[in-house]
């Protein structure tokens, strides 16, 4: 079940460090892409986005955590205690967390619905941010709430369109976090995000059995072949784990 | 003076008036620009014997006291600096915002903000005016100057609910206040529905007659009082306004 594309160049790549994923991928996020990692509440996005973070700040590279609706300090105390977390990656800078509402106040975007110009502004910012420190890996969670400001399909498409631009002009590859409501069959909140992302990961829950599990699938990715399979993930101390769902079972899936 | 009225602070006008302005009025003060409104408010807060407070939204501390001094009168006021908070407050974030907008803002300028320095919200200064006011000990004297501060920044409605606070809790305590306000430049419903509020309008004017200028004094309103509205004569002199002949 491998979506083979055998005559494409190989490009650099981004190893997430999550063993499994990277395995998936062939390798890792193909370099500079710009990910939609989506799923509904619960499905895990957030910590397999940090974990993507850690990882890269343990291997040297600098790594940004933009959190638009929870404040990172609290994000903090309730990120899983990973074996690898370290918090000298915090205080060495190599991991860093800002809240995106503290750009907003910064930059005078208070008003409930931004202006096309100060998408720009807000996406110029963010841009310069990972310029000035020479960030490799970000994270935006999530551009759904990000997207609850611009309110417009148009304004969201350009924020994602422009962002993903001066990301990999950069070289900085990044996921953006997208909630979905349970149960829709869309990838996205505004259905343009998954139009114009490198990339979508599809995070679920799963009832089998009685239990819920957490499901993982990579529907798309530009630049590598990937599986297309739903793994069972499964978040633990020492990151994320992935098994390939087994199919029957006893008939409890559908 | 009878106990039932107090002084506007010019003795000519507390004789036509009968004595005084009575206790629990709210005075509305009218004029066009450079008519002597914020004159006459800073004359009236150096007047009588209760406790005054002083809200202004456009001068200087140090500017009022001076004026005050200037002609003879007593600077015992208290001045709230509404003005200058705008100023620290809303209008140094503003200018702050533009320079983050034109020249970027770097990772300091966000750590600079989670490293203690407290969330900045606005504060709702016409909020702030009635706490103020409602917390004073009274009976007491209050010169707001000027009103348009409050009408440029809130909504109407806001505007006009904290207006009717202020002047209840004026009324019921046996006190004065005194707010001034510009002429013909906001739309006439608020201006009609401030003016109805007052129970007394007192207008500046001035009038070009060959190479004189005249300035009158126009009562235009005092509650209850019909027959006080008229168009007095007066003058600006070295202790302040005085009503000629």
């Amino acid at each position: 079940m491998l979506a083979m594309v055998d005559n494409e160049p190989t490009r650099e790549r981004c190893r997430t460090g999550i063993d499994a994923l990277d395995n998936i991928l062939y390798g890792g996020i193909p370099l500079s892409n710009t990910i939609l990692l989506t799923g509904s509440c619960g499905t895990g996005k957030t910590s397999l986005a940090l974990e993507f973070l850690i990882h890269g700040a343990l291997n040297g590279e600098r790594s940004m955590f933009l959190s638009v609706t929870e404040s990172s300090v609290k994000l903090l105390e309730n990120v899983i205690p990973y074996d690898f977390f370290d918090r000298d990656l915090i205080d060495c800078k190599n991991l860093i967390l800002v809240d995106l509402p503290v750009i907003y106040e910064r930059l005078g975007l208070i008003k409930a619905e931004l202006t096309m110009e100060e998408v720009g502004l807000l996406v110029h910012s963010i841009i310069d941010l990972v310029k000035e420190l020479g960030v490799r890996r970000l994270v935006i969670d999530s551009i759904t709430s990000v997207g609850y400001k611009l309110k417009t399909q148009e304004k969201i498409r350009s924020f994602i369109l422009k962002i993903s631009k001066g990301l990999s002009a950069v070289d900085c590859t990044s996921m953006l976090v997208s909630e979905v409501p349970p149960g829709t069959q869309a990838y996205s909140m505004f259905m343009v995000e998954e139009a114009l992302s490198d990339g979508i990961i599809l995070m679920g829950n799963m009832e089998r059995r009685g239990d819920l599990l957490r499901t993982l699938q990579v529907i798309k990715m530009r630049g590598t072949m990937h599986s297309r399979a739903k793994y069972v993930l499964d978040l633990t101390p020492a990151g994320v784990l992935l098994v390939p769902l087994l199919k029957g079972g006893g008939g409890g899936t559908k | 003076m009878s106990p039932s009225v107090e002084t506007i602070g010019i003795p000519a006008l507390d004789r036509y008036l009968g004595g005084g302005v009575p206790k629990g009025f709210t005075i509305l003060v009218v004029g066009r620009p450079g008519s002597g409104t914020e004159f006459l408010a800073k004359q009236f807060a150096s007047a009588g014997d209760l406790q005054t407070t002083y809200f202004t939204t456009t001068e200087r501390d140090e500017d009022i006291i001076s004026l005050m001094k200037q002609h003879g009168w007593k600077t015992s006021a208290k001045i709230i600096n509404i003005g200058a908070k705008y100023y620290e407050t809303v209008l140094a974030r503003r200018l702050e915002i533009s320079r983050y907008r034109q020249e970027g803002l770097r990772y300091d300028d966000i750590v600079k903000f989670r490293d203690g320095e407290a969330a900045s919200f606005e504060i709702n200064f016409l909020t702030s005016l009635a706490y103020e006011i409602s917390k004073l000990p009274t009976p007491f004297r209050v010169a707001i100057d000027s009103l348009d501060f409050f009408i440029e920044n809130y909504d109407t409605v806001e505007v006009l609910s904290a207006m009717r606070t202020i002047k209840a809790h004026t009324q019921h305590s046996g006190s004065l206040s005194l707010i001034t306000l510009l002429k013909n430049v906001h739309e006439p419903r608020i201006q009609s529905s401030i003016e109805d509020m007052a129970d007394m309008i007192v207008e500046l004017e001035r009038e070009t007659v060959g190479d004189e200028v005249k300035k009158y004094l126009i009562i235009q309103k005092v509650r209850n009082n019909p027959a006080l509205v008229g168009k007095l004569l007066c003058k600006f002199g070295p202790s302040g306004i005085h009503l000629e002949g």
